[in-house]
C-alpha cells in the first residue's frame, strides 16, 4: 500500500505537520477554524507555496504549482465555496477547461451525454443543458463534486462538501464516496459534522493552531475525546448551555398573522415574546430562510399582518426592519453578508451607519472603538481592525457580521444558519452568546439545519415544510424524533 | 491596536505620484525651461508649462471626480463626452450669437446671464439622473445604459443648435474658460472648488463608504440596509452635473460650441485618469486624490509631447506607451514581485548588518 506523505515544517500557519493518506481510504481532517486545515489543503493543491517540507505522491516527490497542475497530477479538490459559473449550463460547468474535441469542434453531444451519466451516479436527474443558476445550492454543490470526481483523480479533497446538503443528498454523496473508495481513490474529507466523520472515515487527523495533534483510527476514538482534542478544552464547559429563562411578564415582540409571499412562503402565523429564542427547523427550501427574509424586508411581504412590539408595521425593505430594531445575519455569508474588500472596522460599522444615515457619519474614533470592542467581545482572531474581512476565516467572518448587527443594538435578531461551516468551538461560542443576549432581553429567531443545536437553545421551535408552517413545539422536552416526524409529515398541527 | 501597513510597492497611489514626478523629471532634463513660471503684471496671471498642465486638465479632472465613484460602484459612464457637447450647445443657444437669427449686432443674451450657466447644468444633471435611473432602478448594465446618451447626447446637442457651430464674444461667458482669479486661470479655480466640494461630500459624510460597500457587494449592502439604487442614482447624477461643468469650461475656452468634436474621447480619458489613480475597474475602494494625479499624468504626457514638437499623428501612440508602462508597474503581480524583492533585500541587509 503506497501512501502520500506531506511535511511542512517551519510554516507559520502549519508547523511541521505530517499527513498521510492511503489508497482507498477516507481520511478526515479535523480542527477548529484557523487550525490550518485549509492551509494544508492549499499547499497540497498548489494554491499556497510551502516554505519547507515535501509532498510525495506514490513515492515520487511532487511540487504542485497551481490547482490545475495539482489536478493534472491527480489531486482533485472541491472547495467549500462553490466555484462554478452560474451562467453556464450544468454540462459546461462539468467539462469546463477540458471539453472533448471532435473534428476540431467541441463535441456538445458527448459533453451532455457524459454529464447526464455522471450525475445519474449521484441520482440527480436534471437537464444538464440548462444554466446552473436555475438549480439550488445543493445541486450546485453536487455538480462541483461531480466535476471533481470525473477527473481521473488519485486523491480527492472534499472541503465541507455537506454543509449545504440535506440528509438525503448527504446520503447520496456518501454512496458515491464509498464507490470511489472501493475503486482505490484516497479521499480527504473535511467537515464539521462529527457524525459524518464517524460514519465515513477510516482515519482522522486533528490539527490545532497549525500543529498536528494526532492521527487516530476512527473506531478507536470516541466523539468526546475527538472534540476535546480539537479544541483543547473540557467538554463540559462547551455543552453546559442552558436555555434562556422566560420571564412571565415578558411583552410580545413579534406577532405574525398569516404572513406570506405567494410562491415562496404562505400563511405563516406565530408570535414571539421578548427574550425568547425561537428556533426554525425544516429542510432546505422548506421556507425557513424565506420567512426570515420576509421578516427583514429582503423580499417584500405581500400578505398578512405583522406587529412588532404590539404596533402594526409594514416592512418593505431592509431599512424598515432596521428602523424597527430588527437585525438579520443571512445564510449565504459570501453573497449577502460580507463586504469583502472593506476592512473589519468598516464591516462592523456599516449597519449602524446605514441606520444613522449618510449625513451623520461616525467619526474614525467611534468606528475604531466599536470595532475594538466587538473584536474583544467576540474574540475575533485578527491582528487588527484594518484587515480586509475576506482575509478572515469563515467563523471569524461570521463573528464580524454578528458584530455588525449587535452594534445596532436590536430588539430582535434573526440568525440564519449562523453556525454553518464553522467549528465546534466557535459554534459553542455563538450559541452561548445567543443565550446570553436572550437573557438580556433580546429576542432571537434561530434557523439551523442541525436539530441538536436547535433543541439545545430554543424556547420554542417552529417546524417548516414546503413553504408552510408544519408545527410548533416547546423546546423544553422535545426530541429530534419529534421534529423529524413533523418534517416528514407524519404528524401535523400544533403540538405546543 | 497596530494598524496594518500595506507595502508601498502595492500602493497604486504612490506609483501614480512617482510616475508623474518621473515624467516631469524627464521634461525638466530635456527642457530646463519646463518648470519656469512667470508672472505677467499686465494680465495679472501666472504663465508656465506647469500652470498650463493644470489648467488644461480641468475638464478631465472634474469629470473624473464623478467617474471615480461610478467606477467604484463597478460601473462606467461613457456618456460624459456627449454631455460635454450638450452643455456647450445649450449655453451657446442661450447666448444667442447665431448670426442668421440675430443679424444686427447687439446683446441678445438671455437675461439674467446666470441662466446661461444654470440651464445647461440642469440639463446635464437631468441626463445624469436618466443614466442613474436606468442603472439603479431598471438594473441595466452601465455601459449599455450610458451608451444611449453617448449617442443621443450629441444628437440633442445638434438639434439644440440646428446643427450649426456658433461662436460667441460675450465676455462674461468667455471668462469661465479664459479668465483668471488670484493670478490663476479660472478653470483651475473651478477645479479646486469642485474637487474640494466632492471630497468633502464623500469623505465627511458616510457617502464614500456606502459607495465602496455597494461597489464591492451590492447584495450584502442591501441586506445591511443601504439603498443601493439611491446611491447609484446620486453618483450618476453627480457625474452628469460635473460633465456639464466641464462642458461649460470647454465651450468657453473655444468661445464656441461644437456638437461633433466637443468632449470626444473624454470618457476614455476620465476612465484612464481614475484607473491611473489606483481605483480598480472591478469596483470597491477608490481614491479621489489618485484620480486628480491620474488626470495630471494624462495632461502632462500630452503637454510634453506638444512641447517637444512630436507630430500630432504619433501623439496617441506615444501617450499609449507611457500609460502602458504606468499601468503595468501598478499591476498586482509587479507590485508583489517588487515587494518580495524588497523584503529579501532587507533580510540580506539585516544579515550583513
Amino acid at each position: 500500500m503506497k501512501g502520500i506523505e506531506i511535511q511542512f515544517p517551519g510554516v507559520k500557519a502549519l508547523d511541521g505537520v505530517d499527513f498521510s493518506l492511503r489508497r482507498g481510504e477516507v481520511h478526515a481532517l479535523l480542527g477548529e477554524n484557523g487550525a490550518g486545515k485549509s492551509t494544508l489543503i492549499k499547499c497540497l493543491t498548489g494554491v499556497n507555496k510551502m516554505d519547507a517540507g515535501k509532498i510525495e505522491l506514490e513515492g515520487k516527490e511532487i511540487r504542485p504549482t497551481d490547482p490545475k497542475n495539482a489536478m493534472d497530477l491527480g489531486i482533485s479538490t472541491v472547495f467549500q465555496e462553490i466555484n462554478l459559473c452560474d451562467n453556464l449550463s450544468v454540462a459546461e460547468n462539468i467539462f469546463i477547461g477540458r471539453q472533448p474535441i471532435r473534428r476540431g469542434q467541441i463535441d456538445w453531444k458527448e459533453i451532455n451525454r457524459r454529464s447526464q451519466e455522471l450525475l445519474e451516479r449521484f441520482k440527480i436527474h436534471i437537464d444538464v443543458t440548462r444554466p446552473l443558476s436555475q438549480y439550488s445550492t445543493a445541486i450546485q454543490q453536487m455538480v462541483s463534486i461531480a466535476r471533481a470526481v470525473d477527473v481521473d483523480a488519485k486523491v480527492l479533497i472534499l472541503d465541507e462538501p455537506t454543509s449545504s446538503l440535506d440528509n438525503e443528498e448527504v446520503k447520496r454523496l456518501f454512496d458515491v464516496m464509498r464507490d470511489l473508495k472501493a475503486q482505490g481513490m484516497g479521499i480527504i474529507f473535511i467537515t464539521h459534522f462529527l457524525d459524518q466523520v464517524f460514519e465515513m472515515s477510516d482515519r482522522l487527523t486533528v490539527l490545532r493552531n497549525g500543529h498536528l495533534i494526532g492521527v487516530y483510527n476512527a473506531n478507536e476514538i470516541t466523539k468526546l475525546e475527538l472534540v476535546s482534542s480539537m479544541i483543547g478544552k473540557d467538554l463540559d464547559e462547551i455543552f453546559d448551555l442552558k436555555r434562556a429563562a422566560q420571564k412571565p411578564d415578558a411583552k410580545m415582540m413579534l406577532d405574525a398573522d398569516h404572513i406570506g409571499v405567494p410562491g415562496k412562503v404562505e400563511d405563516i402565523s406565530f408570535n414571539q415574546k421578548q427574550g425568547e429564542l425561537l428556533g426554525f427547523a425544516g429542510l432546505l427550501g422548506s421556507g425557513r430562510t424565506e420567512t426570515a427574509e420576509m421578516l427583514f424586508g429582503v423580499t417584500k411581504m405581500q400578505n398578512g399582518d405583522l406587529k412588532v412590539a404590539g404596533i402594526p408595521v409594514k416592512i418593505g425593505e431592509p431599512m424598515d426592519a432596521i428602523n424597527h430594531k430588527i437585525a438579520f445575519c443571512p445564510e449565504d455569508r459570501k453573497r449577502d453578508g460580507i463586504i469583502g474588500d472593506l476592512t473589519i472596522r468598516e464591516n462592523i460599522a456599516l449597519a449602524l451607519q446605514a441606520r444613522r444615515g449618510m449625513m451623520k457619519p461616525m467619526s474614525r474614533k467611534e468606528q475604531d472603538e466599536l470595532a475594538d470592542k466587538y473584536i474583544k467581545m467576540l474574540s475575533i482572531a485578527t491582528p487588527d481592525a484594518e484587515k480586509k474581512i475576506k482575509e478572515l476565516s469563515g467563523g471569524n467572518q461570521q463573528k464580524v457580521i454578528l458584530a455588525r448587527w449587535m452594534a445596532t443594538e436590536p430588539d430582535l435578531l434573526i440568525l440564519d444558519e449562523p453556525t454553518r461551516g464553522i467549528d465546534v468551538g466557535a459554534k459553542a461560542e455563538i450559541q452561548r452568546l445567543m443565550l446570553q443576549m436572550c437573557e438580556e432581553g433580546m429576542s432571537i429567531i434561530f434557523i439551523s439545519s442541525e436539530l441538536d443545536e436547535i433543541i439545545r437553545c430554543s424556547n420554542r421551535i417552529i417546524v417548516m415544510r414546503d413553504g408552510k408552517k408544519a408545527g410548533e413545539l416547546s423546546g423544553e422536552n422535545c426530541t429530534q424524533a419529534d421534529i423529524m416526524r413533523i418534517i416528514a409529515g407524519e404528524k401535523d398541527g400544533e403540538t405546543a | 491596536m497596530k494598524k496594518s501597513k500595506e507595502s508601498i510597492f502595492k500602493s497604486k497611489l504612490a506609483w501614480a505620484v512617482v510616475a508623474e514626478l518621473l515624467i516631469l523629471l524627464v521634461a525638466g532634463i530635456l527642457e530646463p525651461n519646463f518648470f519656469h513660471i512667470e508672472y505677467n503684471a499686465t494680465t495679472g496671471m501666472f504663465y508656465g508649462s506647469l500652470i498650463d498642465i493644470v489648467n488644461r486638465s480641468a475638464e478631465i479632472t472634474i469629470i473624473a471626480m464623478g467617474m471615480t465613484m461610478v467606477i467604484a460602484l463597478g460601473g462606467t459612464d461613457i456618456s460624459v463626452g456627449a454631455l460635454v457637447a450638450v452643455a456647450g450647445a445649450f449655453a451657446l443657444k442661450l447666448l444667442r450669437w447665431d448670426v442668421t437669427l440675430y443679424p444686427t449686432p447687439g446683446d441678445y443674451t438671455i437675461k439674467p446671464f446666470i441662466l446661461v450657466i444654470l440651464v445647461p447644468l440642469l440639463i446635464c444633471t437631468a441626463m445624469g439622473l436618466f443614466n442613474g435611473v436606468l442603472i439603479g432602478k431598471f438594473k441595466l448594465q452601465p455601459i449599455i445604459a450610458t451608451l444611449i446618451l453617448m449617442v443621443a447626447g450629441r444628437g440633442i446637442a445638434q438639434i439644440a443648435t440646428n446643427g450649426k457651430q456658433f461662436t460667441t464674444g460675450y465676455t462674461p461667458f468667455r471668462f469661465i474658460g479664459q479668465g483668471s482669479m488670484f493670478g490663476l486661470p479660472f478653470p483651475i479655480v473651478i477645479t479646486i472648488v469642485v474637487c474640494a466640494a466632492v471630497m468633502i461630500f464623500v469623505r465627511k459624510t458616510a457617502f464614500g463608504t456606502f459607495v465602496e460597500s455597494v461597489g464591492v457587494n451590492p447584495n450584502a449592502s442591501r441586506v445591511t440596509g443601504l439603498k443601493s439604487d439611491k446611491i447609484i442614482m446620486i453618483v450618476y447624477t453627480l457625474t452628469g452635473f460635473l460633465s456639464g461643468v466641464a462642458g461649460l469650461i470647454y465651450s468657453s475656452r473655444i468661445s464656441s460650441c461644437d456638437s461633433n468634436n466637443a468632449g470626444v474621447n473624454y470618457e476614455m480619458d476620465a476612465i484612464l485618469a481614475v484607473v491611473l489613480g489606483g481605483t480598480s475597474m472591478t469596483g470597491g475602494k477608490f481614491s479621489l486624490v489618485g484620480t486628480i494625479i491620474g488626470s495630471l499624468i494624462i495632461r502632462t504626457i500630452t503637454t510634453l509631447v506638444y512641447y517637444f514638437g512630436i507630430t500630432s499623428e504619433s501623439i496617441m501612440a506615444f501617450k499609449a506607451v507611457i500609460i502602458l508602462i504606468v499601468i503595468v508597474i501598478q499591476s498586482e503581480p509587479v507590485g508583489k514581485w517588487l515587494a518580495t524583492r524588497q523584503a529579501r533585500r532587507q533580510k540580506v541587509g539585516e544579515l550583513r548588518g
